[in-house]
């Protein structure tokens, strides 16, 4: 175990190489959640702008 | 961490891709609602003199009001004004082309017609002009929507849409709310 300051669990790798390891294993992961939780937000927001588009903007007829 | 970058570019460029198609489809929306509907932002530029509104033809107090013009096209006119419509009342047919032109003799106003895109300002100077075509008939709520004062609230107006049989106007080309029940 590598001595460092952090508090114990926060930095306890047994080396950089195996924090690097961790690191990637990470980033396998992350941006996946991150891209459902952003493709369910805009999904939301186009619905809805093509809700009202269609079924507000449209029925309300011609101006100029 | 190679793999890494090569995996964020690559869904960066797959969102980015999604994004183009979203203003692709926003962008085609509202084209489609402009050309092919005709849903444009009322664009009149014309001016007119606020201060002597009474004394010009067109928004004298005898020509206010809904008026087929002899080439047939149907105009209504009103003033806007601290803190009423003048008239308070008009009526327009439904299916068949209409316009309304506003000014106003004091500060700036503004309507809406419930249910419809009818929607502009109206500026002391100008003379805002909006063409459109109801497509149901009843009485619809016309409030000032930029407020102007104390009594802005209480500033409303209605438009009396009929069906088109029943919008007979009379040998002058004229028709109001009292004439029309």
């Amino acid at each position: 175990m590598a001595e460092n300051c952090y508090p114990a669990g926060l930095h306890d790798y047994a080396s950089d190489a195996e924090e690097m390891e961790r690191l990637d294993e990470a980033l396998d992961e992350t941006p996946r959640g991150a891209l459902v939780v952003a493709a369910i937000a805009v999904a939301l927001l186009i619905v809805g702008w093509l809700g009202l588009y269609f079924l507000v903007f449209l029925p309300r007829g011609t101006v100029g | 961490m190679a793999n890494h970058e090569d995996a964020i570019l690559k869904s960066e460029l797959r969102w980015g891709m999604i994004v183009g198609a979203i203003v692709a489809v926003i962008l085609g929306a509202i084209l489609y609602a402009a050309l092919a509907m005709h849903i444009n932002p009322p664009s009149n530029r014309e001016y007119v003199d606020p201060k002597t509104l009474h004394l010009s033809a067109e928004f004298t107090e005898t020509n206010l009001g809904t008026r087929v013009d002899p080439n047939g096209q149907i105009v209504a006119r009103v003033i806007a004004t601290q803190f009423e419509f003048v008239p308070n009342c008009i009526v327009l047919p439904a299916e068949r082309d209409v316009t309304l032109r506003l000014t106003s003799p004091d500060v700036i106003h503004g309507i809406l017609v419930t249910g419809t895109n009818v929607n502009t300002m109206i500026l002391p100077g100008y003379v805002s002009q909006v063409h459109t075509r109801f497509t149901k008939t009843g009485d619809l709520l016309m409030p000032c929507h930029e407020f102007c004062g104390l009594g802005h609230s209480q500033m409303m107006a209605t438009v009396r849409v009929v069906p088109p049989e029943q919008f007979n106007p009379g040998p002058d080309g004229r028709i109001a709310c009292g004439n029309h029940r």
